[in-house]
């Protein structure tokens, strides 16, 4: 177990190395950082500037511009080659400096921090949704496999996987909270039910198509723990038919459902994005394609770094869990 | 994962386990029969495609006729502003009525298909050839090779889609060929492992000892004897991969960061455009007729490739 888990961990770490370079030269290459920084005055040709005639008036600010640009530079540390910077970076955001916004000055730690509750809020309902919806369906469909119900059911996850979440939102927005009134259609926080009360909505479209996929795996891995010997040995014991459902067959027919929780946080993550805009819930997702529109840099790349580690480690950690649920997997 | 791509049994297991997890399509030639009770798995219905695959087949043909030649055909200029009232109802004139600006939204929703299809497309076939070269020569070379595509497959799936497709999006001018490739990028890592998966299988059968054996040159086998074989799992897969490609450009185009445009009309703006709250209570037919002619497009794109998948017998493990 322990040479399992430093192998683990060594690719953990390689994984959050290569993401985070990834990112970030990303942003480096493919627009042109000094850009982002100080706008249209990155378009200046200082070289010229600097070796042109000193008389000429209209160069002072040309010449002041320069000197902003060339502090820019400094400050950013743009003047370094990407991998020494990429270094300097990840120094900061290690210590917790995810740097300031372009846009309004605040450091990006007090953004992320003020945004990231709602989405947790968010992707936590929506896993509660789902899985509350997910394991009666599959287990009914399941108990009486191939009959009406099921038949019935199939077609509903199917169809529920090929709508688009956020064609899901507005569909689910229109008839719940404007044609029947049930749910508020924008998001609150005035008191704690309030705020639980308006995530319902958000929380149903991101969990209905999710609901539908672990439905599908979990009916088919229960249908074939069903027909394994130990479960024929409780039948001939007698117990009575819900008790062997839940007690005995649900259990190891979680598998499928587990491997897929950690792929499907990262669907979610995504779909919180769509969400959040439908919705007008002020949490990182919508923040992010805000600042995305504004190009502002910073808080782009922390989001992003910080969605993708996050989605990294759920995945270590879905791993770690599922060798300990199956000891195979981790075999010697 | 194990990167050396050895069939170790720690490394067998635990490709298995990736390949669930990141809801790759696993090959598996059913050696125990028909999965139990599983509608649709046995071999009869398998063996025939049924009147809805036809039928999903028949919108998609129709939907990708209008796509291509929807200048030629009789519909209103899907950008002339006030073509009526604004927000009418569906009327014999404008059969979804009309947005906001007094736009046609049946016209539209006819224009919007282009740019769904044409990303769908070219996304599928940029991951199928990139991804798929990859997946061959990591799944027959093995070795360093192996370990090197492996791991730059595992960090392409350790972003979650959306969020990498706005790190891409939110760097570069928004054109149809960035969207497209970006998407395109999006495949490559899922459709790789597919195509490293089935050419490890092959690698390992007669036929291609017998090709080494004659003397055959590793250009040849990849080419003459595993690309065919490999192919088959990755073309039934072709629809399905679509259907994703479809959905996150409209997901892109509903976050505002599709390729930008008046011109470019996409379903994603058009059902961001009427889903604010006035436009939902009062006029309902803009947001919804482009929704539901995208829920039928990629209800249609997973039903066909759903049955073709079984078809061919390529078995997907998690959806």
């Amino acid at each position: 177990m322990a040479r399992f888990l430093i192998r683990r961990l060594v690719l953990l770490v390689a994984v959050l190395f290569a993401v985070t370079f990834l990112g970030f030269s990303a942003m480096n290459f493919l627009g042109d950082p000094l850009f982002n920084v100080v706008g249209l005055m990155a378009e200046l040709d200082c070289e010229a500037i600097e070796a042109g005639s000193a008389e000429d008036p209209s160069l002072d600010r040309a010449r002041s511009d320069c000197e902003t640009v060339a502090e820019a530079r400094a400050t950013y540390h743009l003047d370094r080659p990407v991998p020494v910077r990429y270094l300097l970076w990840v120094g900061d955001m290690v210590t917790g400096d995810f740097g300031t916004s372009f846009q309004n000055d605040q450091p990006v730690a007090e953004i992320i921090r003020e945004k990231l509750p709602e989405t947790l809020i968010l992707l936590v309902m929506a896993q509660i949704v789902s899985l509350g919806v997910a394991i009666p369906w599959g287990v009914v469909a399941a108990y009486r496999a191939n009959r009406a119900f099921d038949r019935g059911s199939t077609v509903a996850s199917f169809g529920l996987l090929s709508v688009p979440n956020f064609a899901l939102g507005v569909v689910l927005l229109y008839l719940l909270s404007l044609r029947w009134q049930i749910f508020p259609s924008a998001y609150e926080s005035d008191s704690v039910v309030g705020l639980v009360f308006s995530m319902v909505l958000p929380a149903l479209t991101l969990g209905l198509p999710l609901a539908a996929s672990y439905q599908r795996l979990l009916r088919t891995d229960l249908i074939t723990t069903l027909q394994e010997d130990f479960v024929h040995m409780a039948r001939a014991k007698g117990l009575p038919p819900m008790r062997i459902m839940f007690r005995h067959a649900l259990r190891p027919s979680l598998f499928s459902v587990v491997t897929v929780f950690g792929v499907s946080t990262g669907a979610m993550i995504g779909g919180s994005l769509v969400v959040e805009q439908i919705f007008g819930i002020p949490g990182i997702g919508r923040e992010i394609v805000t600042a995305v529109v504004r190009d502002d840099f910073p808080v782009v790349l922390a989001i992003v770094m910080l969605v993708a580690c996050t989605f990294v480690i759920i995945n270590f950690m879905v791993d770690l869990f599922y060798s300990w649920l199956d000891p195979r997997v981790r075999a010697r | 994962m194990n990167p050396d791509g050895r069939p170790s049994r720690r490394g067998r297991a635990s490709r298995q386990r990736l390949l669930r997890r990141f809801r790759v399509f696993r090959l598996v030639r059913s050696s125990k029969g028909p999965e139990p009770g599983g509608p649709g798995e046995d071999e009869a219905v398998r063996r025939r495609l049924g009147v809805g695959f036809w039928l999903a087949v028949i919108w998609l043909v129709v939907m990708a006729f209008i796509a291509l030649f929807a200048p030629m055909l009789p519909f209103a200029d899907p950008t002339k502003v006030g073509y009526s009232g604004p927000r009418e109802p569906p009327s014999a004139g404008a059969w979804f009525g009309t947005d906001a600006l007094g736009r046609d939204v049946f016209s539209r929703t006819m224009y919007g298909a282009r740019i769904s299809l044409a990303v769908g497309g070219f996304a599928i076939v940029f991951g199928m050839v990139v991804g798929g070269a990859l997946g061959i020569l990591a799944g027959y070379f093995r070795g360093r090779l192996d370990q090197a595509v492996g791991f730059a497959f595992f960090v392409l799936l350790s972003f979650p889609a959306l969020v990498l497709a706005i790190l891409i999006t939110a760097t570069l001018e928004r054109s149809l060929l960035v969207v497209s490739l970006t998407i395109g990028i999006l495949a490559v890592a899922p459709v790789g492992l597919l195509a490293r998966a089935s050419t490890l299988v092959y690698a390992e059968r007669e036929f291609v000892a017998a090709a080494r054996v004659l003397g055959a040159r590793n250009g040849r086998i990849i080419v003459r004897e595993l690309l065919p074989n490999v192919v088959i799992p990755m073309g039934a897969l072709t629809l399905l991969g679509m259907a994703v490609a479809v959905v996150a450009e409209g997901s892109l185009a509903f976050l505002g960061l599709s390729v930008a445009g008046d011109e470019a009309i996409s379903w994603g703006k058009m059902i961001v455009d009427g889903a604010g709250l006035r436009d939902l209570q009062n006029a309902t037919h803009v947001a919804m007729f482009p929704v539901a002619v995208m829920f039928v497009t990629v209800l249609a794109l997973n039903f066909a490739g759903d049955r073709i998948r079984q078809y061919f017998d390529v078995k997907e493990l998690a959806f």
